[in-house]
């Protein structure tokens, strides 16, 4: 298939699944700060949001020019001036289900077209005002829908597994970014904290049948970074990163064929031998940064490999970054 | 369905193209005398632009004037000399069509660039059957559903490497054009790739695409876009849509283009009143469709006719389509008939004019009762190995009242155009 295809296909559910992860840590973060109401000013149980998603700079500028946005809330769900808001990013899916529309079903195309028009509608703002569960639900609801579509109503043929890689690398990413927010404050988390970060990845019934012991620190480490069962766990999606990547190419599983498939082995093998006292003696951030560092390559390989395409090519005269003027050649007469 | 207008920033880009639910019907004698005319008429297009780019045969005979072929904007001296494919430049032609007071049909204008609008007859089709099944059995409507088929074949026949199976595309400028979703339409209904210039890169003579397996070479482009950004080392070297180095794979014949380039000299509002003469010189046939008369701004006679009888004159800028920079003078301010006047005088090449025909009118629903609005017939006409014109074509409807401008861009709706088989 074409290779923008093939990256709008991926990027499609990738901002999907990002826009979901947030979806699930704002509503928690915010039902938590419910709970530890007069505890502190709120400012300080956003902060890991922001932190998890390397968002601290935006924010400080966002914040400054717009005092809607100092609302953390507010700034990662439905502001403009946030590039990484979910709003944004649904309009980014969608821009991106433009370019591939006679790749996907019109039932995707319906969802993702009415969850767009609502993000950007008086009424999401209404609602994240006075029913903001209302919001949430119907954001992580069109995910999960979405999902759910694009496994049944379209050919599981080579652009959807591209969907496919999108996904998980995205998932992996976010779990492991939301484990992350613990190690924050470099305090042995609270009870309630560990709750909330298993609720954000809607484990916590998936994390009491693994491990009847208990939640402590460890357990819940344990849990996202090794379940062998639990679809959000970082063994999980690599597992299914690497499978896909291996549909795609026709290689063998435990054989490589480009960079891509070589870091997803080898990050996967990492995980699958490693343990959770290896991870401790190696401190908890440390792992998931130096995992983080491994996403973002084994994304740039898989970019390399099938979208930008390792040959030279010769007399590009393109000029860089006038998408406007792009977008004017593009609207030329027709006949 | 929607489509984009062009300009409009205030309430955003995508439009519903309205549609109407009285079909247009065209008896099978009808239509058999329109398909014979547009036989003629694409026949000869081609044979003047073959001629024109090898030698101008016509010019030395003293036909058309040498000044009319090379000043035309869409004349490509690239091309002079250039041998194209089974030498055919016109595949895809879309003429309109209108009728007269005596019920004659007459040519408005030739569109052999980039004509678009078989997408919404298709759709439209589809639409009715959908509604009004009954009445669409019982008449004997003739299908149109081959379209895409036909298309297919036509850019196959074109293709370098008849050998194996050819690798046919659709080139679009891309998502922000109006026609985009024809463009996609097309593709998937040919089940060929819809591709971007960035899609597409040309080595050493070649054009191939960008696939997640590699390079896959590329036989025919049916390119919707215009000459001027198909190649920035020729054409508009800002061109962002094109493909650098493609010209240089068509010239070599590794490539073939439909519509050829260079075929924009043909449909110039100019050239058109050449248009029976043409058919004349090298067919030795009058024409079965006649054009409507035309005024030419170049000729003085004209020029000062023109400029006498504004106010009964519809005045089309040469190369511009879509409805735009025209002057329709019975409904015309003072205003503009004074700036039309100095463009006029200004660049007398660039003016046609024409009496206002009064397009026929047909029933159309408008509220919640019928009245009659004025349309036009967009036939598609496909040369390849034969000429082949699917049954009807698009109907477009001025959906404002006593309004003659039918382009979508303008405000213009569309109709199903039924053909019978008797």
């Amino acid at each position: 298939m074409l290779s923008r295809v093939a990256d709008s296909l991926y990027w499609l559910s990738r901002y999907i699944e990002h826009a979901e992860n947030l979806a699930r840590l704002v509503e928690v973060t915010r039902r938590d700060s419910l709970a530890i109401r007069g505890a502190s000013s709120g400012e300080s149980i956003w902060r890991p949001i922001l932190f998890a998603s390397d968002l601290e700079d935006e924010y400080e500028n966002a914040a400054s020019d717009d005092e809607k946005n100092a609302d953390v809330g507010y700034f990662v769900t439905l502001s403009v001036d946030n590039p990484d808001s979910i709003r944004r990013c649904i309009a980014l899916a969608r821009e991106n289900a433009r370019v591939v529309r006679d790749q996907i079903s019109e039932e995707m195309w319906v969802e993702l077209n009415s969850i767009h028009l609502y993000l950007k509608s008086q009424a999401a703002e209404q609602d994240y005002l006075q029913d903001p569960d209302r919001l949430f639900r119907k954001i992580i609801r069109f995910s999960v829908v979405f999902q759910g579509l694009t496994a049944s109503t379209i050919l599981h043929d080579e652009g959807w597994q591209f969907s496919r890689l999108g996904q998980f690398i995205e998932r992996t990413d976010k779990t492991s970014r939301i484990l992350d927010t613990l190690t924050f404050t470099g305090d042995e988390p609270e009870r309630s904290e560990l709750l909330s970060v298993l609720r954000a990845c809607s484990s916590f019934a998936a994390f009491r049948k693994e491990y009847v012991d208990g939640v402590s620190f460890r357990n819940v480490a344990s849990f996202l970074l090794f379940s062998q069962a639990f679809p959000r766990s970082v063994r999980f999606c690599l597992r299914r990163l690497d499978e896909t990547l291996h549909a795609i190419s026709g290689v063998a599983p435990g054989a490589f064929s480009n960079e891509a498939e070589r870091l997803t082995g080898s990050a996967l093998a990492q995980i699958n031998f490693s343990s959770v006292d290896e991870v401790w003696s190696r401190g908890l951030h440390k792992s998931i940064d130096d995992l983080q560092v491994r996403l973002n390559n084994i994304g740039q390989q898989i970019y390399e490999t099938y979208v930008h395409l390792p040959f030279e090519i010769r007399n590009v005269t393109r000029t860089e970054g006038i998408p406007l003027d792009w977008r004017h050649q593009q609207q030329q007469q027709q006949q | 369905m929607t489509f984009t207008v062009t300009g409009d920033t205030v309430h955003g880009t995508e439009r519903i193209f309205p549609f109407d639910l009285i079909p247009r019907v065209i008896p099978d004698a009808e239509w058999q005398k329109i398909e014979q005319g547009l036989s003629q008429r694409i026949i000869a297009l081609n044979l003047f632009l073959n001629d024109i780019y090898h030698g101008g045969k016509i010019i030395a005979d003293g036909i058309i004037p040498e000044d009319v072929v090379k000043s035309a904007a869409h004349y490509r001296p690239e091309m002079v000399g250039v041998d194209v494919p089974k030498d055919i430049y016109i595949h895809i032609c879309g003429s309109d069509l209108i009728r007269d007071g005596e019920g004659n049909y007459l040519v408005l204008e030739d569109n052999g660039r980039c004509p678009s609008g078989v997408s919404y007859l298709l759709e439209n089709r589809e639409a009715m059957k959908r509604a009004v099944p009954g009445m669409y059995r019982a008449l004997g409507v003739r299908p149109v559903d081959d379209y895409a088929d036909l298309l297919r074949k036509t850019l196959e026949f074109l293709s370098p490497r008849q050998a194996q199976s050819p690798v046919c595309v659709v080139l679009t400028p891309g998502l922000y054009n109006s026609a985009y979703f024809e463009h996609s339409f097309l593709a998937r209904q040919m089940g060929i790739e819809i591709v971007e210039g960035r899609d597409l890169v040309a080595i050493d003579g070649y054009v191939y695409m960008r696939t997640t397996r590699g390079l896959v070479q590329v036989d025919v482009i049916y390119r919707r876009i215009d000459d001027d950004f198909l190649d920035p080392q020729v054409f508009r070297e800002d061109s962002m849509l094109g493909v650098p180095g493609l010209m240089d794979a068509y010239l070599k014949g590794n490539v073939a283009l439909a519509n050829a380039v260079g075929t924009g000299v043909a449909d110039d509002k100019v050239t058109y009143a050449y248009v029976p003469d043409m058919i004349r010189y090298y067919l030795a046939q009058e024409p079965i469709i006649d054009n409507v008369p035309t005024y030419l701004g170049w000729r003085e006679g004209d020029r000062r006719y023109i400029l006498e009888h504004l106010e009964e004159l519809v005045v089309k800028a040469a190369n511009e389509s879509g409805g735009y920079g025209m002057l329709m003078g019975p409904s015309s301010t003072k205003e503009e008939r004074v700036v039309f006047a100095q463009r006029i005088e200004a660049e007398p090449r660039n003016y046609v004019a024409q009496p206002v025909v009064s397009l026929s009118r047909h029933p159309t629903i408008c509220g919640d009762h019928i009245e009659g609005r004025h349309v036009d017939l967009r036939p598609f006409v496909l040369y390849g190995e034969d000429i082949e014109i699917i049954p009807g074509g698009l109907t477009r409807v001025a959906l404002t009242k006593g309004s003659l401008v039918v382009n979508s861009s303008q405000g213009g709706g569309s109709k199903d155009t039924w053909v019978l088989y008797q």
